[in-house]
């Protein structure tokens, strides 16, 4: 390993050590708003880093890790959605019984996770990058572990991701025998039907044990079922975590394996995305229909997002990565606004998830009930929103691959989403009740650092959906290396 | 001086906006002033350009004021310009003045009315709408106009929407004409995709160069532009909704259902004269339409109660010469006729409006009588437009007007014994029922009593059209009277001259003009013998009387031919067939998201299990496609 070697590692390295420094800076003396102050200097000095470490990129560190423009790329996202999160908890976990700091300690580790997998070239970090992302959110979902919802979702969460695992390792070991290579490139073009380089049963069986591991990381059916329980149950920052760096880190893992030079079409385990695209979209859009919980709403949307973008992710072509990327960007941040709203309107010990206790926001709190109306509305791909642009590259990247029947599932599931989205902005725009009880937030104010965030992402949503050039030239620059 | 053109619609239109504005909290005065001043300025500002007009012509006889491009949109990029020869210069004229007479006139008869400045601002958009249609440039914009006249016309048949047959009568008009505005709009895509613009002159122009006489595309223009027309002007088959008009106030039914927007479609026909000389088989239908409307509404006319349906039924009636003239390829008797029959007609209107307010809104004539001592000035109104309606020989503009057209309707291109026949039978008819008006209202005994008299603003418009209606018939004069055709000359510019192909060898001019003065004689003496001399006190009641009366059982034969039928399929369908579909995919998608919410058991065993069978399936998939 050379110095450049460490170099092109620094924002790892930076994040990994801030984590370290928040675990010790509790050991000596617990409070919540340095530990909460140390994760963010930590994340900014590791997005600072980045810029340093592009000076020797690309560059392919040890046989593990490989680190390009794709991966720095993600890393600067990852790292950016990682200090929005810490906001949001931050003003959430001040309302909050019992121990605050850990959550950061947490967090930081789930992110390096989610770093390593995006960087990993290769089966043992793909492993790694994994589990420490998984280890780090069981405790995270049942970080209330005094509540009986949060505890339920973090067993939930914990035997179903170990299991998980397990499919994901069996897999990798089929694969190997097979193979023999642990080198994700070099299995990729298995699966392109190089040149006397077929694969056999086992090869195909591994491949597909690996597709239940990542699929149920990313929540998409038939390995969807967990979704809405962990979302419900777990603390509403966890919730926009798994929503937001554990699914985009694994979808930029997939992105990488899958679509080097060439194209997956017409192979089996294109089939098998095919199939899971165009079931999760109209799975997730139809469970989603008459849900009254709205994180459990969002939790069935998200697994119909997921079908979207396993839409560009069959298609062929740099278009494909280009509009996946663009549609996962959107989406984040999207939904981390949403979850970020909610969890700022959550005051108290117990969360306001129903979807009645949101009648009548607008007219308490206006500004926030537009945020979240703006939030809805992209995830309902309406036209100004980041959401709209990213469905549209979806639908180009589909078009030009001629994935028509996918297509049509596409716009009449969107239409079924339609619904549920309008339905809570009806809820959120309808008078208030007459014998209104329940306030939310009446008089308080949003604490200083969520309303920041919120108020970027806020104008992300916005820039992205109507000046969406510059982000679309920087997104076709760095997924050039793997289109 | 020609500049001042685009005055004339741009008065009326912001006085009609600042009384839609603040019409209702201004005083009655500043209302009046509003109202009446802006259409007065429009007369004078027509004037002005009709006088520099004259002195001076522009070159080609035709005067463009491009105002601006409407929209830009690939080749369609109309513009928004007005158009002035001749043709134009005539109509802007007659609405302009006969508009200002008619707007004095309503000061008087609506000054006790609640919508006093509703009435004033829907006026007028009317004229500022008509004078969009007269001088539009583009068909475009003439047909934005031909909407806007159309929609003033709902709105003040149903003026007094408390009524709800008045209601009725204003749908009734909206939806009739709709039915001819659908087909011109159908009219003007075709030109369009077909000639590539829509700017009035380079059509003709490529009409003529592009499209061969007789061909199919000429033919379904034509007869699409026909459609337009038929409906605007209540000619048959759309006729129906006229008579109901009138249940509007009465300087209305003079102003757009007598003199001005019931000739727009005779306008639209005269300015669009190049396509229907491309198609003579439609041209021969325009004047086989306006023979029998002129003959069927002229009987109709003959057995009405009511003073305004007579006059309503004699507009269609006229209009129908006013076709056959277009039928005929005579354009400009058309455009002539139009111009003493706005004089007279407005007249005839504003002298009933009068009788009416006098009799406390009676209408039924037989219940009036004996009322020429009571009110001179409507008496007098009456006699001098009814014999320029009749057609009084030498004396009346009417009597020139309708000459040259039953001359040519002998003469002309298309002419024939038969049209020329019916036009005799009409006038026979126009001068009967014309003077058993007449006699019915101001001579006998007196059944209603006077309870107002009309002031000055009513005295004034009636005697300024008392006297066009007398002299405005010289304007064109037959040569074989020692007169000069002035109005068709100055005509020809725009409209093709009048052509005289058949002569003789009975019919003449002379034994026509000697045959239609016989005839108005005829008419006159049979209206004296019935009822003058015998005083028929009842309306007839024969069966075909009762025909007549009913406007020949149109709007029974519409009711079971379209209402009825349309009526009963909204009934049967009441439930939306076509929503029966969305309804069940709404089930369907209903009925999946609940068979789905059973697989979120909450058991993590279940889920596991999930992940086992998904793989398992996936295995399968990719066994089997191996």
């Amino acid at each position: 390993m050379t110095a450049s070697d460490l170099v092109a590692l620094s924002p790892l390295i930076l994040l990994s050590a801030t984590a370290l420094v928040v675990m010790l800076s509790i050991a000596i003396r617990r409070h919540h708003g340095a530990s909460a102050t140390l994760a963010l200097l930590g994340l900014a000095a590791s997005f600072a880093s980045l810029r340093w470490a592009a000076s020797v990129t690309p560059r392919q560190v040890t046989g593990l890790l490989l680190i390009d423009g794709y991966t720095l790329f993600y890393w600067g996202v990852l790292l950016a959605l990682a200090a929005a999160v810490v906001l949001l908890a931050y003003s959430y976990l001040e309302h909050q019984t019992g121990h605050q700091e850990e959550f950061y300690c947490l967090m930081l580790l789930a992110t390096a996770g989610g770093l390593v997998l995006v960087a990993s070239s290769h089966m043992a970090s793909l492993f790694l990058g994994f589990e420490i992302l998984s280890v780090s959110l069981y405790a995270l979902i049942a970080y209330l572990h005094l509540q009986r919802l949060p505890l339920e979702a973090g067993v939930k969460y914990l035997v179903l991701a170990a299991t998980s695992s397990a499919f994901l390792l069996f897999g990798m070991a089929l694969l190997y025998s097979e193979t023999g290579s642990m080198q994700l490139a070099t299995l990729a073009r298995f699966y392109m039907g190089a040149p006397n380089a077929a694969l056999g049963a086992a090869g195909w069986a591994g491949t597909v044990l690996m597709l239940t591991g990542i699929g149920f990381k990313l929540a998409v059916v038939p390995f969807h079922l967990w979704t809405p329980d962990v979302y419900q149950g777990a603390p509403l920052p966890t919730t926009a975590l798994v929503a937001t760096i554990s699914k985009g880190s694994v979808f930029a893992l997939l992105l990488r394996w899958f679509h080097p030079a060439g194209s997956l079409a017409g192979t089996p385990v294109w089939w098998a995305f095919v199939i899971m695209a165009a079931a999760s979209m109209l799975a997730g859009n139809l469970l989603a229909l008459r849900q009254n919980n709205v994180k459990r709403l969002l939790a069935y949307s998200s697994i119909a997002h997921m079908g979207y973008l396993m839409v560009a992710f069959v298609a062929a072509g740099p278009l494909a990565v280009q509009a996946a990327t663009y549609y996962l960007l959107a989406y984040v941040i999207t939904i981390l606004g949403a979850f970020g709203i909610m969890s700022v309107l959550c005051s108290g010990e117990e969360e306001c998830c129903e979807l009645e206790d949101y009648r009548g926001l607008f007219w308490q709190r206006p500004v926030l009930a537009a945020m979240f109306s703006a939030m809805l509305l992209s995830l309902a791909g309406i036209p100004l929103t980041a959401g709209f642009l990213g469905k549209f590259y979806v639908m180009a990247a589909g078009a030009s691959s001629a994935l028509w029947l996918l297509l049509f599932v596409l716009v009449a599931s969107s239409t079924i989403g339609l619904y549920y989205y309008l339905r809570v902005l009806v809820v959120l725009f309808s008078s208030l009740p007459e014998d209104h009880v329940k306030v939310m937030l009446p008089r308080g104010r949003v604490p200083a650092g969520a309303g920041f965030s919120l108020a970027v992402l806020v104008i992300l949503l916005f820039v992205f959906g109507l000046y969406p050039a510059p982000l679309w030239d920087l997104i076709r620059g760095i997924s050039a290396g793997i289109g | 001086m020609l500049n001042l053109l685009w005055l004339a619609p741009a008065l009326p239109l912001t006085s009609a906006v600042l009384l839609a504005i603040f019409g209702s909290r201004w005083p009655r005065k500043l209302v009046s002033l509003a109202g009446v001043g802006s259409i007065g300025l429009a007369a004078v500002a027509s004037m002005l350009v009709a006088w520099s007009f004259l002195t001076a012509p522009p070159p080609g006889n035709a005067f463009v004021l491009p105002l601006w491009t409407w929209m830009a949109a690939g080749s369609f990029r109309p513009e928004f310009g007005l158009y002035l020869d001749p043709v134009s210069l005539l109509m802007l004229l007659v609405v302009t003045f006969v508009g200002f007479l008619i707007h004095l006139y309503s000061t008087e008869y609506m000054r006790g009315d609640e919508g006093y400045a509703r009435f004033f601002a829907y006026m007028n958009l009317f004229v500022a709408s008509m004078l969009l249609l007269v001088l539009g440039s583009n068909l475009l914009v003439l047909y934005m106009g031909w909407e806007g006249v159309g929609l003033c016309s709902y709105l003040l048949i149903g003026f007094w929407y408390r009524d709800a047959a008045n209601v009725r009568a204003a749908n009734k008009a909206f939806l009739v004409t709709r039915i001819g505005d659908t087909a011109f709009a159908i009219g003007l895509f075709l030109l369009f995709t077909q000639l590539g613009t829509l700017d009035i002159q380079q059509l003709m122009q490529r009409a003529q160069s592009q499209w061969p006489a007789g061909s199919t595309l000429a033919i379904a223009a034509a007869a699409l532009l026909l459609g337009g027309a038929v409906g605007k002007s209540a000619q048959l088959p759309l006729q129906t909704w006229l008579p109901d008009a009138m249940a509007g106030p009465t300087p209305t039914s003079a102003l757009i259902h007598a003199a001005t927007m019931v000739t727009a479609g005779v306008y639209l026909i005269a300015r669009t004269h190049v396509l229907f000389t491309l198609a003579p088989e439609v041209q021969l239908v325009v004047a086989v339409i306006g023979a029998a409307t002129l003959l069927m509404a002229a009987c109709s006319a003959l057995v009405q109660r009511d003073i305004k349906r007579v006059l309503a039924y004699s507009t269609i009636s006229q209009i129908g010469y006013m076709f056959l003239a277009l039928g005929l390829g005579a354009w400009s008797a058309a455009m002539f006729h139009f111009m003493t029959h706005a004089f007279f007609k407005a007249l005839l209107f504003l002298a009933a409006g009068a009788v009416i307010q006098s009799l406390h809104h009676e209408q039924d004539m037989f219940r009036m009588g004996g009322l020429r001592r009571e009110l001179p000035v409507a008496f007098w109104s009456f006699v001098i437009g009814g014999s320029a309606l009749a057609g009084l020989p030498l004396l009346t503009a009417g009597f020139f007007s309708k000459d040259l057209i039953l001359w040519q309707s002998w003469a002309g291109l298309n002419g024939s014994i038969w049209f020329w026949l019916c036009g005799m039978l009409g006038a026979l008819l126009t001068s009967l029922y014309t003077y058993r008006l007449v006699f019915l209202v101001f001579y006998g005994t007196a059944k209603s009593h006077v309870s107002e008299r009309p002031g000055l603003a009513i005295k004034l418009p009636l005697a300024v059209l008392c006297v066009l209606s007398i002299f405005a018939g010289y304007l064109d004069t037959p040569p074989h009277f020692g007169g000069v055709p002035r109005l068709s000359n100055f005509l020809n510019s725009t409209l093709p001259a009048l052509e005289e192909v058949h002569v003789g060898p009975v019919i003449t001019e002379v034994t026509t003009a000697l045959t239609a003065s016989l005839v108005f004689l005829a008419g006159f003496s049979l209206a004296y013998l019935l009822y003058y001399r015998r005083r028929v006190e009842q309306p007839a009641e024969s069966a075909l009387a009762r025909f007549w009366a009913a406007g020949w059982g149109f709007d029974t034969l519409y009711s079971w031919i379209f209402v009825r039928p349309f009526v009963w399929l909204a009934e049967v369908n009441r439930r939306d067939i076509v929503d029966s579909l969305y309804t069940a995919l709404a089930s369907l998608t209903q009925a999946s998201n609940g068979l789905l919410q059973r697989t979120e058991t909450g058991h993590v065993r279940w889920y596991a299990s999930g992940l086992a069978i998904g793989s398992a399936v996936f295995l399968g998939l990719v066994w089997w496609m191996r």
